[in-house]
């Protein structure tokens, strides 16, 4: 018995049964008003999923994080590779970055969307500042650390800026940018559930709030789950990714995954 | 008063006090056939201790003498209670020892020091934890300070002082809570060769006032020799005593008398020849 | 203060103005210049003007009041179960084997997604805001307190156990003192966390508190009383870091400066 408890993925999975049973206790012993019990909820899933509006709102969803998360990809790394080898480039970025950072992006949706109208652009841009930060910060921090000696090595080679950018401190990097795209990711899905909260026109927050306004509560739990379940497919997808590119510096990283 | 000299006596001490050689509920702490296993999950078990036997006397100064890592601070812990025992059994005046107890107040060698704490509420400690109270723990624990001569220190923080002078304080510490045993770990295997000097004679000289009990950790052969009555001698891991060195040298002991007698001379190089030979076997 | 550390406290303070005057300067240019419409983006002036002018309205200060209630008792809780979770867990292996396989499927999800379950079961009103600044402030918090109790020197403890001191008692005076530091910095963490969780809560949905004000104002277009809270949320969060930086720098007396 002791000997099953230690294998590894074992744990967990009992802690998910173990709060699943709290759960059902919750709601069928304590009766707590509002609070769904698991079944019917898991049960509402397929329900959900088969529902060709309510897939739609979850696409709309998913596309707006995917678009968001490459935009800010394609625009934070370079910066922040450039911040790294340059202390131009970092003394003017820093400071911007560092009054953005505290602010919860989601927060900035009313004024976007004053801006930007209700359609997707705002959402899209808020995932995008939501995700730049921390890919910003680790490409940063990874350029940094270059070895100079390795730069120097290549520049004696012949090899000129653009390319030791690109095939020197974009491969080193590599493992730290990572660090930052995993947070990026979970940042993206946190930004794209928290802004569809706060505009309610489409996608996933819609849902949410179509079932709370029509006191459908087995749906509000379903969508719950499968947020829940979306989060763990985006981690363990990235995760392939990840050790597929990056599987040469695989170290301890344990990555206190933020919240919020 | 002779000191008959056998194979478990002690020297007469400085006011007069013979210890006579008497039954074995007179032991302060017997180490019985004690063995340790530790088991890692990297690389299996592994035997760190193998049936330990020593006996200390109410009143005695050892020492525990032997190369890095051969287990001698892992007996000490098994004395202090902090760590198991694997096999065999270690009693502290007739009675096991089952955890950590005022009894048996350890000194590290990294000071282990409240951070928190001031100098004078890290003395306090003990008195304090003891039911003493605060006033009087206060009292004792600027009596320490003073024999310690920290007394100017009282309000600093651990931090703010040198080596030499947070190993006074652990020292103080431990000895505010009235211990019948001292379990010294490297007390000064952290401090420069200059402070060590002084500190082992700050040390005996405390130690001569009411003579405790006092099992004392080190690998250096001349460390043991200047302090103890007795040397046990261990082997590398797995650790056991492979001999036991009865030091007959008059106290109060002097440094610079010392280091010109020939007995302490002798010691220091029949040990040292001994570590050599230790050295050498596979 | 003598010379040099009037010269340290002045150059950190410049160093803090500036990227306030990043977001300041091109602000002013903006609207100033006219290159976007006041509707859109009202002039800082204006935006100040309207700060310092709610600020004397008893409703506004409510609504400021509100929000502080709720981050500070959402905050306070996370800080009692986070520190007491955290050193129970070292302390005792059940204890240990419970919350880690917890803390690691629990940790990762969304809590915002948790939100709608909570206002059905908690309603509308602080329960449920103050019940999700707790889900997500608690992480961080617990995860520091049990980094920095686990790898306290346990010869702290055997100092203390040597000396009378109980195992239990050693768990809540030694070792949790020794922790402090990990648990100061996963508590400011939570601080920040607090800080904006409760003001998106609100956002979502709440008849009161500072991101209800921003809401409202959005649907009625008033933009200058949109910027306010945000402003104020931003003051709010920064008084408060620093506040914990002073609390900190004297609760960790006697600890190294080590970063």
């Amino acid at each position: 018995m002791a000997r099953l408890l230690s294998l590894p993925g074992i744990p967990p999975l009992l802690a998910c049964l173990g709060l699943l049973v709290v759960w059902d206790i919750l709601a069928r012993v304590f009766m707590i008003s509002g609070l769904a019990p698991p079944l019917e909820a898991l049960g509402q899933i397929p329900g959900i999923l088969s529902d060709p509006e309510a897939l739609i709102n979850i696409a709309d969803s998913l596309k707006r994080m995917a678009i968001g998360f490459v935009l800010a990809l394609a625009v934070a790394m370079p910066i922040g590779l450039w911040m790294g080898r340059s202390r131009l480039a970092a003394a003017f970025f820093n400071p911007l970055f560092m009054v953005i950072y505290p602010v919860p992006k989601a927060a900035l949706m009313p004024i976007i969307m004053l801006w930007l109208g209700v359609g997707d652009a705002s959402k899209v841009l808020v995932i995008f500042l939501g995700v730049s930060l921390p890919v910003v910060y680790h490409s940063f921090q990874g350029a940094r650390a270059v070895e100079e000696k390795m730069l120097w090595s290549a520049a004696a080679m012949g090899v000129g800026p653009v390319g030791r950018m690109l095939r020197i401190v974009l491969p080193t990097t590599m493992p730290e940018i990572m660090v930052g795209c995993r947070t990026g990711l979970v940042l993206a899905l946190i930004t794209m559930v928290t802004s569809e909260m706060i505009a309610r026109q489409t996608g996933i927050g819609n849902i949410f709030f179509t079932a709370l306004d029509m006191a459908q509560y087995n749906d509000v739990y379903a969508m719950i789950i499968i947020i829940g379940i979306l989060g763990f497919v985006c981690d363990w997808a990235f995760e392939a990714v990840r050790r597929w590119l990056v599987s040469w510096a695989d170290s301890a990283h344990e990555i206190a995954v933020g919240s919020a | 008063m002779d000191a008959v000299i056998e194979k478990t006596a002690i020297p007469a001490s400085a006011n007069g006090k013979t210890q006579l050689m008497q039954e074995s509920s007179d032991e302060m702490i017997e180490i019985s056939a004690v063995s340790k296993t530790y088991n890692t999950s990297q690389r299996g078990s592994h035997l760190a201790l193998d049936d330990v036997n020593l006996t200390i006397k109410e009143g005695q100064f050892v020492s525990i003498l032997g190369p890095s890592g051969c287990g001698k601070s892992t007996l000490l812990y098994m004395v202090g209670g902090f760590v198991d025992v694997s096999a065999g059994s270690i009693k502290v005046k007739g009675a096991p020892v089952t955890g950590p107890g005022p009894d048996r107040g350890p000194v590290f060698q990294e000071f282990a020091l409240f951070p928190w704490k001031t100098v004078l509420e890290n003395v306090m400690y003990g008195p304090l934890e003891q039911g003493m109270p605060k006033k009087d723990a206060i009292a004792r624990a600027r009596e320490l300070l003073t024999l310690v001569h920290l007394s100017k220190f009282e309000n600093f923080y651990p931090k703010e002082l040198s080596g030499g002078m947070k190993q006074r304080v652990a020292l103080a510490r431990t000895l505010a809570y009235k211990p019948s045993i001292l379990l010294m770990d490297e007390p000064f295997g952290a401090l420069d060769a200059y402070t060590r000097t002084r500190l082992q004679n700050e040390l005996l000289d405390i130690w001569e006032r009411d003579r405790k009990t006092v099992m004392f950790i080190t690998h250096s052969v001349e460390e043991a020799v200047f302090l103890s009555d007795r040397v046990y001698v261990m082997t590398p891991s797995p650790g056991h005593i492979r001999k036991v060195y009865d030091i007959d040298l008059p106290r109060p002991r002097i440094r610079s008398d010392l280091l010109l007698d020939r007995r302490y001379q002798d010691y220091v190089v029949s040990i040292e020849r001994l570590m050599d030979e230790q050295d050498k076997e596979p | 203060m003598n010379a040099i550390a009037w010269r340290r406290t002045i150059t950190e303070l410049a160093a803090g103005a500036v990227p306030v005057l990043c977001i300041l300067v091109p602000w002013y240019i903006l609207s100033a210049g006219h290159f976007v419409a006041p509707s859109l983006l009202p002039s800082p002036v204006a935006v100040f003007v309207r700060f310092f002018q709610l600020l004397g309205d008893p409703q506004f200060l409510q609504n400021v009041g509100v929000t502080l209630f709720r981050l500070f008792t959402g905050f306070g809780i996370a800080v009692v179960l986070g520190v007491g979770i955290g050193i129970l867990a070292v302390g005792s292996r059940t204890m240990g084997s419970i919350v880690k396989p917890l803390v690691r499927v629990l940790a990762p999800l969304p809590k915002i997604a948790l939100y709608p379950a909570l206002v059905l079961t908690l309603g509308f009103d602080h329960s449920s805001k103050v019940a999700l600044v707790v889900a997500d402030a608690l992480f961080p918090i617990l995860l520091a307190t049990y980094q920095g109790a686990a790898s306290v020197d346990p010869k702290l403890v055997w100092s203390a156990r040597a000396a009378g001191t109980s195992q239990t008692k050693c768990l809540f005076t030694v070792v949790l003192m020794a922790a402090l530091p990990s648990i100061l910095t996963g508590a400011r963490i939570g601080l920040v966390i607090s800080c904006i969780v409760v003001f998106l809560a609100e956002m979502i949905t709440s008849t009161d508190g500072l991101g209800q004000l921003l809401v409202k104002a959005g649907r009625t277009f008033q933009t200058v009383d949109m910027f306010v809270p945000i402003i104020t949320i931003s003051l709010l969060g920064l008084g408060l870091n620093g506040l914990f930086n002073l609390l900190s720098a004297r609760l960790l007396i006697g600890f190294s400066t080590r970063a």
